[in-house]
């Protein structure tokens, strides 16, 4: 004989409440089924359902108004023991404010059960109406709403629940409570209450006024929690030491802005790399409207001999725009010492620090930012060529970006 | 040197603590993290909404497991019964807030500080959990690694208050330098009998034992209750209960109270910071002093509970000036008030990160 599932007989419910009925069927299903106390745990709601935990000897946890299958979902997935059985237990009131909870439980077919204890109503505060309360019953109950109310039980269904059922009769309970038990994956069962003190006060009445029962398997795997071995995201080695090989002084500020998918941030963290591997400091973060696919997208990078603390660019030394999208960003940015690298469609009238290229023609749509920004800072000495193209060869689309590149220094070159 | 990002630190430094479930629902600017996490932790879930998220994180932690989650403000808003639900019923876990500029869904793209008042009034009751804010990518480290410490310490959710800027800004960093993060222990909590799940020691803390324990009985509860974690309205037992939620933060925070403090000798001004302004505070303050003018600088780390040895620095100096991200002053007012003080200054700005100009400017003859 295992221990009692309940820990005391006395109910926390008004006299007759359905609530007490079902879970005695409850605690006598677990008993049948063979549960020790500590094997289950009990995941209780708000609401006059939510007052089950002190009855239980099981392993209780109390939640918020309808998230109890939310709650039980992460129990069950986080159990250091999986053999555990978890059991939510809510009211109608829960089952509507939490609907998401109980749709995404039953999709995934999270391995607990979930007990619906359906009155049709909200008890604990005076008997107001619920999306599970029938047409039937609110007729009777002077309320101008015909709506119909969700059929959990489908719902569950089409979500996904390897078992999902609705009974009326409390005869019936015990038997259904131990089948849902036995289910390996989501059951719920939505079971028709009682409320003397708001709502339905006979059995009887409550054959006429419940929903028809209802019973509906669909075997599919439960989910499972696979706890994985991971590497790590980085290692705490040492850097390798970098050549001091760049002729800035103190700081260069670059803006690359172009259009969205034209290659500018990667653009922008390839020249931050070389950077890097040029014995400097660098920064790198990139601007882009809400959606990122869309419109202009702009990366600022500073390059510094000195370690960088604040990372705004108040006054950027040169500004490399190659669509229309970039040139108004270049405008808004400017200041008048800035450079403007521009591709030759682009025009800044009376602008003097202004350089041009056919940037777009020579580096195509998604090279031009990277093409057009490794021809000004080669050109400049800011970089050398092979610290870009060191940087370059580290990328997974390496062959395209060091023939760029290669380009981008032969104009130089040429020149 | 490598380039490096803040969202990378922070991730590969909670799953170095012990952090091992990620459940996460995406949110501009905090994505990365999402990212991170799906490579990084042992076990990642995408949840359906924000609720849900705080919602099954509960469940997980009160299993034994640690998760660890990322959002900002909009998330955030749809957590805060849940994470009332966290605190009340003591349960480890880690939420990541990545400040972008509000009211409402504001500028997703855009970094700010403007949560700090929501964070320090989130708890009905008005007691807060402990908010920790990063300044530079060592703080990410440290401060991410000490939000699960912390979180397992004390048995609290513990928030990770950042910004934009700080998890989405690439930096050439040194991970070197970086101290070795070992796993937090989850000491095997010493009960004493008869088990009860919120039966406390002298530190204020209950023993914790995960939910399918084979030896207790564990009874969670988010309502009023006593030690045995069943429901009790206004007993005195239950009373204790909830002043100990409070007490036992506040009675422990010398563990937990992080800052930096760069003090000049005979300086009678004090800029105070955190969060994603504290660098331009750093470089505003080496400016001053190579003008000739003395001033120091505190870069508070850990927000929530103010801990007593902020008060304590503050105290000491006559003029301060106050430079965050928000219009209203949230730090300032957190310390201070409304009430109107001579010598207690501000620097405030929407819509970028403030520069060390803007601070100059303050001190300005
Ligand atoms: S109000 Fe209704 S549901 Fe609540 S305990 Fe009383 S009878 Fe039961
Ligand atoms: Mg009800």
């Amino acid at each position: 004989m295992t221990p009692p599932i309940l820990s005391r007989k006395d109910m926390p419910f008004c006299p007759g409440c359905g609530h007490g009925i079902a879970v005695k069927n409850l605690a006598k299903a677990l008993e049948e089924a063979g549960y020790d106390p500590l094997d289950a745990i009990i995941v209780s709601d708000i609401g006059c359902a939510g007052l089950v935990d002190s009855i239980f000897a099981t392993h209780t946890i109390h939640g918020l108004h309808g998230r109890a299958p939310a709650l039980a979902l992460g129990v069950s997935l986080g159990l250091i023991d999986p053999d555990k059985k978890v059991i939510a237990i809510q009211g109608d009131g829960g089952a509507t404010i939490g609907l998401q909870h109980l749709l995404e439980a039953a999709r995934r077919n999270v391995d607990m059960t979930l007990i619906v204890l359906n009155n049709l109503l909200y008890g604990m505060t005076g008997g107001q109406m619920s999306g599970l309360s029938t047409q039937a019953f609110k007729a009777g109950h002077l309320i101008e709403d015909d709506t119909p109310p969700f059929d959990v039980v489908q719902l569950m269904h089409e979500a996904g629940a390897a078992f999902s059922c609705r009974i009326t009769a409390p005869g019936e309970f015990k038997a259904h409570f131990i089948e849902a038990l036995a289910t390996s994956g989501f059951s719920l069962i939505e079971v028709a209450c009682l409320c003397p003190s708001h709502g339905v006060k006979k059995l009887k009445e409550l054959a006429d006024v419940a929903m028809g029962d209802l019973k509906l398997a669909y075997e599919r795997a439960p989910a499972r929690a696979e706890y994985r071995e991971t590497a790590p995201l980085f290692g705490l080695e040492k850097p390798v030491a970098t050549a001091n090989r760049s002729t800035i002084k103190e700081r260069l500020g670059l803006v690359i802005a172009g259009s969205a998918g034209g290659g500018v941030q990667s653009a922008a963290r390839l020249i931050a790399n070389a950077g890097i591997l040029s014995g400097l400091h660098v920064t790198m973060k990139g601007e882009y409207p809400i959606t990122v696919g869309a419109g202009f997208s702009a990366a600022e990078v500073i390059l510094s001999r000195k370690p960088i603390h604040y990372t705004g660019l108040e006054s950027p030394d040169v500004v490399v725009a190659v669509t229309e999208d970039g040139m108004a960003k270049a405008r808004s940015r400017k200041k008048e010492h800035t450079t403007l690298v521009l591709d030759s469609k682009l025009r800044e009238e009376a602008f003097p620090n202004a350089i041009y290229g056919d940037f777009q023609k020579e580096g195509g749509k998604q090279g031009a930012a990277l093409y057009a920004a490794a021809f000004w800072l080669v050109r400049e000495g800011v970089l050398e060529i092979e610290a870009l193209l060191e940087a370059a060869r580290k990328h997974k689309h390496s062959e395209a970006l060091v023939e760029l590149i290669e380009k981008a220094g032969t104009v130089n070159s040429e020149r | 040197m490598q380039l490096i990002d803040g969202s990378k630190i922070i991730t590969e430094a909670c799953v170095r603590a012990g952090a091992d479930v990620y459940v996460g629902y995406p949110i501009t600017p905090s994505n990365w993290f999402y990212a991170y996490a799906q490579k990084r932790f042992p076990l990642f879930l995408a949840g359906p909404d924000e609720i849900s998220v705080l919602q099954w994180m509960s469940g997980f932690s009160a299993a034994g497991r640690l998760p660890v989650t990322a959002t900002s403000f909009p998330g955030l808003a749809l957590m805060v019964e849940t994470l009332n639900m966290a605190h009340m019923m003591e349960l480890p876990m880690a939420i990541i807030v990545t400040q972008r500029l509000g009211p409402s869904t504001g500028s997703a793209t855009t970094g700010a500080q403007g949560d700090l008042l929501l964070l320090r009034g989130a708890i009905s009751g008005g007691c807060p959990m402990p908010v920790f804010c990063p300044s530079n990518f060592e703080d990410c480290w440290n401060l991410a690694y000490e939000s699960i410490q912390v979180a397992i310490r004390y048995r609290t959710p513990v928030v990770l208050l950042t910004s934009k800027e700080m998890v989405m800004t690439h930096k050439s960093f040194d991970v070197s330098a970086l101290p070795e993060i070992k796993k937090v222990e989850r000491e095997t909590a010493k009960v004493e009998l008869p088990y009860q799940s919120y039966r406390s020691g002298a530190d204020g803390v209950p023993p914790f034992v995960p939910l399918g324990d084979e030896t207790y009985q564990v009874r969670l509860n988010a309502s009023t209750h006593g030690n045995l974690g069943l429901i009790q309205k206004g007993s005195a037992e239950a009373m204790a209960n909830t002043r100990r939620l409070k007490d036992k933060l506040e009675k422990n925070i010398q563990s937990f109270t992080f800052y930096e403090l760069d003090e000049e000798a005979g300086a009678d001004e004090l800029i105070v910071s955190y969060g994603i302004s504290s660098d331009a505070a750093r470089d505003a303050v080496t400016e001053i002093r190579r003008q000739g003018k003395k001033v120091s600088l505190l870069v508070i780390k850990t927000l929530l509970p103010v801990p007593p040895a902020i008060l304590d620095i503050l105290e000491r100096y006559k003029k301060q000036v106050f430079v965050e991200e928000n219009l209203p002053g949230l730090l300032r007012e957190l310390i201070y008030g409304q009430a109107r003080r001579k010598n207690i200054r501000s620097v405030n700005k929407i819509g970028s990160m403030i520069a060390p100009s803007e601070i100059l400017n303050e001190f300005a003859v």
